[in-house]
């Protein structure tokens, strides 16, 4: 029971403090579809992998964390495999959570792979590199080093990469499950399709979506569509009206 | 006097149309020879003339084909010179607004500019509002010339002549020639699609000025992009089509051609399915209700059904097994007809949902539209652009120069469309600046499309030269 309490604070907090961070001016758009750097990563003492031996295997929904987060880093992982164990998904994929904090050592991510319960589960990889720069860059993650807190001031970042090595979507945030699906569609290349939701500036949509039903009702629109056929036609009526009553035949 | 001012200004029109069209060419050459590697462009600069490519082609084709019809509309009906003069005035002011916006601007949403791309600014901030306002006076002169030759024609002929209905009962009283039945049916169709544009520019610069108050809809403005772009398209190739049952048989020392029942019912149907047949373009939009993407389909295969079946029957009839007076204007119909019937099997082939899905967004897009327009209504235009020069100059045909010269347009043209066509095969995207190394083809086959195309060029600039010293004497001639 405490245990629940305690994980519900600590996600409400954190979900503020990461929508804080989204309005930072970072964008879930930039970098898709460019290729993720290749970066070395040490995963184990004995085996050092790249980006490309992970990727080509599975594709990778990595996760930037660093161990001594005050913050978003813990609630976001905790979140992330609570919600992935919901995931029915036939689609193969590997989290990778790698650490952006160059202190960071092997050890520090074995442990919150412990802290996790997460140490022997093949899905998910717990590893740090020593090009994290590099990465960062070719991702658009830039996390600031807050020197009066000691802590980094940084997104809750999840990147889908896919088996070709290409960013294919990104979140910022702690997300729901719905949103992890689509990020384990994408790194599939499984096309998702989205439509904008209503909005009140809209006036004239071809379709009034309801999304608690999530049916479509047919708008204003297609009216316009409709129009410019009416309109030829009442041109064509209203002319030859006028030519052959109003003026003489030639 | 009044058919004399038209002579001179279908001129103009004939010299202004292959001028940019010979840029036209220029810039998609640069753009084939910048895919195959041999040049290197910037993005920016590539998708500049693509736009520029793209918007000005469909324009001048498009204008051509008024101009011819405009023209030949004067052996039946009085034809109004001011429309004619006002369209060429604001044609050649949307020209060089539009070219400002793509050459200095950089603007480069592509002739489509789907929304919301406009918006999205990676040029010139002025260039999209400026952008809007081109496409503003191209429609404007456009939509003024199209209702004053529609007004002309139903000033002589009842809604029931012009569309040739009484031609569905035996023996007509009066007979609707079918130069002007396609021509009205035509103009009807571009009528239809220049409101579209109305309204899609108007719910452009609605968002543009509201200042985040007003948000368009991408659904309704991609329907109304393409209820624009995709049936002025296929209208311009009607306007040649018009002009081919006029000269066609005249120019071949046969009758000529009649209205029949099945010629009527075929072009009425026209004016129906192709209205309806751009809905092919958003197979790809889940949110486009079933119904319309079937809509689409069927129209597609409707729409070249009666155009293209009864126009193909009347020209083979025409030529086989008879003894034709074979001159240029007709050869260039005869190979126009082909063209288009090439490209349009190529259309339907891409219309084919189960088909697009695989095809829709590789070469074989450019490879259709290019080949009726290239290879189809190019050729309807320089068809009469020669018999137009060559009724008021004396004959700029030379036997043996003339086949080579068409000779050299066949070669460049089949050999750029065949790379567009195995590229499409290849499943090799379009609208790519620059080939991601896993397309082994891609960068070749460019390459050989540029060669071709320089090919084709030549013929064109052949052409343009015999053509335009004729154009200058009738322009300079007295009467």
């Amino acid at each position: 029971m405490f245990k629940n309490i305690v994980f519900t604070f600590v996600t409400i907090n954190s979900w503020f403090f990461a929508n804080a961070q989204t309005a930072s001016g970072i964008e879930e758009e930039t970098n898709i579809y460019e290729r993720i750097y290749n970066a070395p990563i040490r995963v184990s003492r004995n085996q050092q992998l790249t980006f490309t031996d992970l990727n080509n295997k599975k594709p990778l929904l990595l996760a930037l964390i660093f161990t001594k987060c005050a913050g978003v880093c813990n609630p976001f992982l905790l979140q992330l495999k609570e919600n992935l164990q919901f995931i029915n998904s036939d689609n193969p994929f590997t989290i990778l959570v790698l650490s952006f904090d160059p202190r960071d050592r092997l050890g520090d991510m074995n442990l919150l792979a412990q802290k996790l319960g997460l140490e022997n589960n093949k899905k998910w990889i717990f590893a740090v590199t020593d090009s994290i720069a590099l990465l960062n860059q070719s991702i658009g993650f830039y996390p600031r080093w807050d020197s009066v807190r000691s802590q980094y001031d940084h997104d809750a970042l999840l990147v889908g990469i896919n088996k070709e090595g290409y960013i294919t979507k990104k979140l910022i945030g702690i997300r729901d499950k719905l949103d992890l699906d689509l990020l384990i569609s994408s790194v599939n290349n499984i096309y998702s399709p989205t439509y904008r939701l209503p909005n009140k500036n809209i006036l004239f949509s071809c379709f009034n979506y309801d999304p608690k039903t999530g049916k479509n009702r047919p708008g204003l629109g297609w009216l316009f569509i409709a129009l410019p056929a009416v309109l030829a036609m009442s041109l064509l009526l209203s002319i030859s009206f006028i030519v052959h009553n109003k003026l003489p035949a030639e | 006097m009044e058919s004399i001012k038209i002579k001179k200004i279908t001129a103009v029109w004939i010299i202004t149309v292959l001028v940019l069209f010979i840029v036209s060419i220029v810039l998609g050459i640069l753009m084939r020879l910048n895919q195959g590697e041999i040049i290197e462009q910037s993005p920016i600069t590539f998708y500049s003339n693509m736009t520029t490519h793209g918007l000005t082609m469909i324009g001048i084709w498009f204008v051509a084909g008024m101009a011819a019809v405009n023209y030949l509309m004067q052996r039946y009906v009085k034809t109004s010179y001011t429309a004619n003069v006002i369209a060429y005035v604001l044609t050649v002011i949307g020209v060089l607004i539009f070219w400002t916006t793509t050459f200095v601007g950089k603007f480069h949403a592509g002739w489509t500019f789907l929304y919301p791309l406009p918006f999205k600014v990676m040029w010139a901030t002025w260039a999209t509002p400026l952008f809007l306002v081109s496409l503003t006076v191209f429609g404007l002169g456009w939509l003024i010339w199209s209702i004053s030759l529609m007004t002309q024609l139903l000033k002589k002929y009842s809604i029931a002549q012009v569309f040739a209905w009484q031609h569905f009962r035996k023996n007509p009283k009066v007979e609707t020639p079918p130069f002007i039945l396609i021509t009205m049916i035509t103009l009807i169709g571009i009528i239809t699609c220049l409101f579209a544009a109305v309204i899609l520019i108007a719910l452009f610069f609605a968002e543009y000025f509201s200042n985040g108050n007003f948000l368009n809809d991408a659904l309704l403005m991609k329907n109304l992009t393409y209820f624009f772009g995709h049936t002025i398209a296929n209208e311009m190739l009607y306007l040649g089509l018009a002009v081919i049952y006029e000269l066609f048989s005249e120019v071949s020392g046969r009758p000529k051609w009649r209205t029949t029942w099945y010629v009527a019912l075929a072009w009425n149907l026209t004016l129906i399915f192709i209205l309806t047949a751009f809905f092919h373009h958003l197979y790809m939009d889940f949110a486009q209700p079933e119904g319309f993407q079937i809509i689409g389909q069927l129209a597609s295969y409707l729409a070249s059904l009666p155009a293209a079946g009864v126009t193909v029957f009347s020209v083979f009839i025409a030529v086989y097994r008879t003894e034709i007076k074979w001159s240029l204007t007709n050869l260039l119909f005869f190979i126009g007809v082909a063209g288009w019937v090439i490209g349009g099997l190529g259309a339907v082939i891409d219309a084919t949902i189960t088909n697009n899905v695989l095809l829709h967004n590789t070469l074989w897009v450019p490879a259709h539209f290019h080949t009726y327009n290239a290879m189809g209504n190019v050729l309807f235009s320089l068809a009469f652009f020669y018999w137009f020069t060559n009724q008021f100059t004396k004959n700029i045909e030379d036997g043996k120069f003339t086949k080579l010269t068409l000779a050299i347009l066949l070669i460049g043209g089949i050999g750029f469309l065949l790379a567009f066509y195995i590229g499409g095969a290849d499943s090799i995207p379009r609208r790519y600046s620059n080939y991601p190394t896993d397309f082994t083809a891609a960068a070749p086959l460019a390459t050989m499309g540029a060669i071709f195309a320089t090919i084709y060029l030549t013929a064109i600039l052949i052409f343009f030269f015999k053509i335009y010293k004729g154009c200058l004497k009738i322009l300079f001639s007295p009467s």
